[in-house]
C-alpha cells in the first residue's frame, strides 16, 4: 500500500511542476552494473535513450589511434538477431532514428522514436551489447566510411587541422595527445583482433549509463531493461588510464599552412578535469571572455580594435585535466601576432582588476537561460543528465549546477584567470597560407 | 560522428511536418491569430513548460530584393541590430547579454526574419527591444563599416569550404538570372560598394507590417501579450506602394544535361550536387513528395546512403533533398568523395536514381518510410521557439493546422500506385545538372563524361549567370 501512495504523489508531482526537478529522475542499477535514469514526460508521445559508455579515444594507444570512434560505426553493423543492416532498417521500419558521437572520453549512442517502439529499442540494443558480429567485409566498407569521415573534416573546416595539431602539442605524452578519429595509417590498419577486444573490455554493461527521457512509465523500463540487458554478463572493470601529463613548464608553439583568407589562431592552456573544485569558475570565465557580443573579448577584438573577424572559446567536460582554447579568426590585414598580444593583455586585465559584479551576474543569469535550454526537451534532458552523472559521478549535481554558479565569486574567477592563464602553461597554434615568411 | 544529421527532406520547413504513430493524434497545441490594424499578422500560442518566451518574425524582405547588390538584404538584417533610437549598439548587446536574452537577424532567400528568446520576467523590456530593433533602427554608419569589413573576409574564407559554396553555385547555376538565384551572402565585388544608405533604402522600402507576421509562443497569459504586441507594433506604418512579387516570373527549365566544375587546387574531395528543378511549397503532392524522398534520400537506410555508404564506403553520406520557395524549388542528390573515386561516386548517385525509376520502392519500404516520417514528427514542435517558427512558417506559405492536424492522414493515404507517380512526376530522370567542387586537373575528364563543362575558379567570383 505504502508504495503505491507514494508512485501518485509523484505523479501528482510531475503534472503540477511541470518545471524538471531532481526527483523527476528515478534510477535502477541492473545486476551486471548497468546503471538506468529514467525521466517521465509525456509531453510528446516520443521518447529516447542515451548510452553513454566509458570509452573513447583517451583508452587508446598509438598503433590504434581512432579505433573507439571506428568502433561506434562498428556497433551499427550486425549482431546476432538483427544481422547487417538490420539495425538501423528495423528502427526506421518501427519510426525510430539514431545517431553516435566519440569524444576523447566516452562514446555516446543516441536513439530516438515514438514510445510505441521502446521495447523494440530496447532488443536492437541488448542485441548488438550482447553479441554484435564484426564482419570482416563490413570492417572494409566502413574503414572508407570513417577515411572519408576524417577527409571531409579536413577538407572543410582549417579549425580541425588547427585544433589536433595544437592538442597533440599541448598533451605529449597523455591519451589526449592524438585525434579522436586517429592518424591516418592507424586507421588504415586497424585490426580484427583488436575490435574484438575492444567489444569485450568496453562494452560490457557495467561500463555504461543509460538514460531514458519520454512518454514512458519508470515500471515498463525497468521491466524491459530486466528482459533485455540484465542477462548479459558483466566484464571485468577496463584497464586504467595511468598516464598523467606532467606540467608543462615553458610555451609550446606551432605553424601550419593551409590556404585561407586570413590566418588562424588558437590558444591552448592545461586546466582540469569537470569533477575539479574550478569547474565552475572556469565555465564563468569561459562565459566571460566569449559569451555575447558585450564579453570581453569579442567586444575589444572583434568590435572596438577590428582585430578579429571572430573569437571563441572551448572548455568543457572530461575525465582528466583537459585544455581551455581561446580561438580567433584574424581581420584582413592585421597580423595575427598583434592579435595574439591584444588577447593576452585583456587576459592580463582579468589577472589584474577581475571581473565586475555586473559581469558576473550577467553569466548567471544566461547560465540559467541555459539551463531552461536543457530541460526544455527530452533530448536536453537525456543528454545533459547522463552527461552529469558521467562526469561529475552524479546526476544531481545539473540540478545544483545554477546554485554552484550562483556561489562562485568575482575573486574566484580572477584566481583561476591567474592560475591557469600562464605563458609557460600555453600551446599557441597558427594556421595560414603562407609559413615561410 | 557516426552520421552527418540526415538533411531535413524539406530544408524550408525546419520545424518539421510530420505526425505520430501513437493512438492519440497529434494536434497543434491552440493558438490565437490576428491582424493589427497596419496589417501586420500576429499569432500568439501559450506553452508553460520552462519560464521562457520565444518569438519569431517574418518580413518579406529576402534577397530576391537585392537587384545588382547582391548581399544588401543580408547586410540590412544584419544591421538591424547595429543599434535603435533608444540604445546604441554597445547598449543593446548589454541589455540582452546581461538578461541572458537573444535576438537573432537574418535574411534568406525569400524573408528577412527575426528570431528572439528571454525569460518570461524579462518579456516586457526585451519585447521593446525587439520593436525598436525592427521599427527603429539607427543604423550607424560606422558600425555598417566594420560589419562589411568582417563580412568581406567570411565570403574570402568561405571558399576554404566546398560545402559552404556548392549550394550558391547550384542555385545560380539552375535557376539562371531568376531571382532565386540570387546569392543571400553576396559576393565580394557587390558587397564592397554598399553603403549605409543602401541599407536605410532597402529598409524603408521591404520592412513593411502588412507583409510580415509576428508569432509569440511561451509561457505568457495570451491576453495580457495581445495588448503587450498590440501597444508595441501599432505605429509601424505601411508603405506606401505595393511590394511587387518579383519571384512570380517563370524559372528557366535547363534544355541539357550539363556540368559545372568549380576547380579548387588543394581539394583532396569531390563535393557535388547533382539536381533539377523541384516543387513550390503549396504543391499538393507535398506531403508524398517526402515520404518518397525519405526512403530515396532522406534518411540513413535511404536507397542513397545505403548504397553510396554502407555498401561501398565511397563517402561519408549521402543525401537528397526538395528545397521547396514559394514559386518554384529545387532537388539535388549531394554527397561528396575522395577525388579518386570520383567517377564510381557519380555513377552510382545516378545508378540509384535511374533504381527509384524502375525498381526501387515496394509496399515494405513505402511502410517504413510513412512510419519513420510520422515517427520523427513531434520532437520538432517541442519546443516555444520551434513553435514561434511553424507559426511564421504558416503565414508565410499560407498553410494553417489543418496541414498538421492531418498530416498523419494524408501520410496513410499514400499508396503504392500514387508513390510511383509520385516518383514519376517528380524525381528527374534526365537533363540532370551537375554542380562539381574539386580538383580540376583530376577530374575534369570525368566530368565530361556528363555533359558539357563549364569550369570556373573557386577564387573566381561567382558569375551573373552560367
Amino acid at each position: 500500500m505504502k508504495r503505491i501512495i507514494t508512485m501518485a504523489f509523484i505523479l501528482f508531482a510531475i503534472s503540477t511542476q511541470a518545471q524538471m526537478k531532481a526527483e523527476d529522475v528515478k534510477t535502477f542499477t541492473l545486476k551486471n552494473g548497468m546503471k538506468f535514469l529514467v525521466i517521465e514526460d509525456n509531453s510528446i508521445p516520443n521518447a529516447n535513450m542515451y548510452l553513454f559508455y566509458k570509452v573513447g579515444s583517451r583508452n587508446e594507444y598509438q598503433g590504434i589511434t581512432g579505433l573507439s570512434h571506428f568502433f561506434e560505426h562498428m556497433m551499427f553493423s550486425g549482431a546476432k538477431k538483427y544481422g547487417p543492416k538490420l539495425f538501423d532498417q528495423t528502427m526506421e521500419f518501427n519510426g525510430g532514428a539514431n545517431n553516435a558521437y566519440t569524444t576523447e572520453n566516452v562514446t555516446v549512442y543516441t536513439n530516438w522514436f515514438p514510445s510505441s517502439a521502446t521495447e523494440v529499442i530496447f532488443d536492437l540494443e541488448g542485441d548488438r551489447i550482447s553479441s554484435l558480429s564484426i564482419d570482416p567485409k563490413m570492417v572494409e566498407s566502413e574503414r572508407g566510411v570513417v577515411l572519408s569521415e576524417r577527409s571531409t573534416g579536413l577538407e572543410n573546416s582549417p579549425w580541425q587541422l588547427l585544433f589536433q595539431t595544437t592538442q597533440g602539442l599541448a598533451f605529449l605524452e597523455h591519451p589526449y595527445h592524438w585525434p579522436v578519429i586517429g592518424y591516418e595509417d592507424d586507421m588504415k590498419n586497424w585490426k580484427q583482433a583488436d575490435l574484438e577486444r575492444y567489444f569485450k573490455t568496453y562494452y560490457a554493461p557495467n561500463n555504461c549509463v543509460t538514460v531514458v527521457s519520454g512518454n514512458v512509465k519508470f515500471d515498463e523500463v525497468k521491466k524491459l531493461a530486466e528482459k533485455y540487458i540484465e542477462p548479459i554478463p558483466a566484464q571485468p572493470a577496463p584497464p586504467k588510464v595511468n598516464i598523467v601529463e606532467p606540467p608543462q613548464t615553458g610555451e609550446r608553439r606551432v605553424m601550419m599552412q593551409k590556404d585561407v583568407a586570413t590566418p588562424y589562431l588558437g590558444i591552448n592552456w592545461h586546466v582540469p578535469e569537470a569533477k575539479h573544485e574550478d569547474y565552475y569558475a572556469l565555465t564563468i570565465l569561459s562565459d566571460i571572455l566569449t559569451s555575447g557580443r558585450s564579453s570581453r573579448l569579442y567586444s575589444s577584438l572583434v568590435d572596438k580594435k577590428q582585430l578579429a573577424t571572430q573569437v571563441f572559446t572551448n572548455f568543457g567536460e572530461s575525465f582528466d585535466p583537459t585544455l581551455f582554447i581561446i580561438a580567433a579568426v584574424t581581420a584582413k590585414n592585421i597580423n595575427e601576432n598583434d592579435l595574439e598580444k591584444a588577447i593576452y593583455e585583456e587576459l592580463e586585465k582579468i589577472k589584474k582588476d577581475g571581473i565586475t559584479e555586473n559581469e558576473l551576474q550577467k553569466i548567471k543569469n544566461q547560465k540559467l537561460m541555459e539551463f531552461y535550454g536543457q530541460v526544455e526537451t527530452i533530448n536536453g534532458k537525456s543528454n545533459n543528465i547522463g552527461t552529469y552523472e558521467v562526469f561529475f559521478g552524479d546526476y544531481k549535481k545539473m540540478f545544483d549546477a545554477p546554485a554552484a554558479y550562483n556561489k562562485v565569486t568575482a575573486e574566484d574567477v580572477k584566481k583561476v584567470a591567474v592560475k591557469y592563464f600562464t605563458k609557460k602553461n600555453r600551446t599557441v597554434g597558427v594556421l595560414k597560407s603562407n609559413t615561410e615568411e | 560522428m557516426k552520421r552527418i544529421h540526415q538533411l531535413i527532406a524539406f530544408i524550408i520547413l525546419l520545424t518539421g511536418i510530420n505526425i505520430q504513430l501513437n493512438a492519440q493524434s497529434y494536434k497543434l497545441p491552440p493558438y490565437e491569430k490576428f491582424k493589427l490594424k497596419n496589417g501586420l499578422t500576429v499569432y500568439l500560442m501559450e506553452q508553460h513548460e520552462v519560464p521562457i518566451i520565444s518569438v519569431s518574425v517574418i518580413l518579406p524582405a529576402g534577397a530576391i530584393y537585392d537587384g545588382e547588390k547582391a548581399g544588401l538584404a543580408s547586410l540590412t538584417a544584419t544591421a538591424l541590430k547595429h543599434g535603435t533610437k533608444n540604445f546604441t549598439k554597445t547598449k543593446l548587446d548589454e541589455e540582452l547579454d546581461f538578461h541572458g536574452a537573444s535576438i537573432n537577424t537574418f535574411a534568406s532567400k525569400e524573408s528577412a526574419a527575426l528570431s528572439a528568446r528571454m525569460a518570461a520576467k524579462d518579456k516586457g523590456k526585451i519585447l521593446n527591444l525587439l520593436k525598436e530593433i525592427i521599427l527603429e533602427p539607427s543604423f550607424d554608419a560606422s558600425e555598417f563599416e566594420k560589419e562589411k569589413k568582417r563580412l568581406l573576409v567570411s565570403l574570402e574564407q568561405q571558399k576554404e569550404s566546398p560545402r559552404a559554396v556548392i549550394a550558391s553555385y547550384f542555385d545560380k547555376f539552375i535557376y539562371g538570372d531568376h531571382v532565386y538565384g540570387n546569392i543571400v551572402q553576396g559576393k565580394i565585388s557587390t558587397v564592397s560598394p554598399l553603403t549605409v544608405d543602401d541599407v536605410k533604402k532597402f529598409y524603408a522600402e521591404n520592412y513593411l507590417p502588412e507583409g510580415s507576421a509576428i508569432s509569440v509562443a511561451g509561457d505568457f497569459k495570451s491576453a495580457e501579450m495581445k495588448t503587450l504586441i498590440t501597444s508595441l507594433f501599432s505605429d509601424w506604418k505601411k508603405g506606401t506602394k505595393p511590394q511587387v512579387n518579383l519571384a512570380s516570373k517563370p524559372i528557366p527549365v535547363p534544355a541539357k544535361q550539363q556540368v559545372l566544375l568549380i576547380n579548387k587546387d588543394d581539394a583532396k574531395e569531390t563535393t557535388f550536387y547533382i539536381g533539377a528543378p523541384g516543387i513550390s511549397r503549396n504543391n499538393p503532392d507535398y506531403v508524398s513528395i517526402d515520404v518518397v524522398n525519405t526512403l530515396f534520400g532522406g534518411r540513413f537506410t535511404s536507397m542513397l546512403n545505403d548504397e553510396l555508404r554502407v555498401n561501398t564506403g565511397l563517402t561519408y553520406g549521402a543525401n537528397s533533398r526538395f528545397t521547396a520557395l514559394k514559386n518554384g524549388g529545387t532537388f539535388v542528390i549531394s554527397t561528396f568523395t575522395a577525388g579518386k573515386t570520383t567517377e564510381p561516386a557519380i555513377d552510382k548517385a545516378i545508378e540509384v536514381l535511374n533504381k527509384l525509376h524502375s525498381t526501387g520502392i515496394n509496399d515494405t519500404s513505402l511502410a517504413s518510410a510513412k512510419n519513420y516520417v510520422k515517427g520523427q514528427f513531434p520532437p520538432r514542435y517541442e519546443t516555444a521557439g520551434q513553435l514561434a517558427g511553424l507559426m511564421t512558417q504558416m503565414f508565410w506559405y499560407n498553410f494553417d493546422e489543418s496541414y498538421i492536424n492531418n498530416f498523419e492522414k494524408n501520410v496513410d493515404g499514400l499508396t503504392l500506385d500514387k508513390a510511383k507517380q509520385i516518383i514519376a512526376k517528380y524525381f528527374p530522370k534526365d537533363k540532370l545538372q551537375f554542380v562539381m567542387v574539386g580538383k580540376s586537373a583530376d577530374i575534369k575528364k570525368i566530368a565530361e563524361k556528363y555533359g558539357p563543362v563549364t569550369e570556373v575558379q573557386i577564387k573566381e567570383e561567382v558569375k551573373k549567370a552560367f
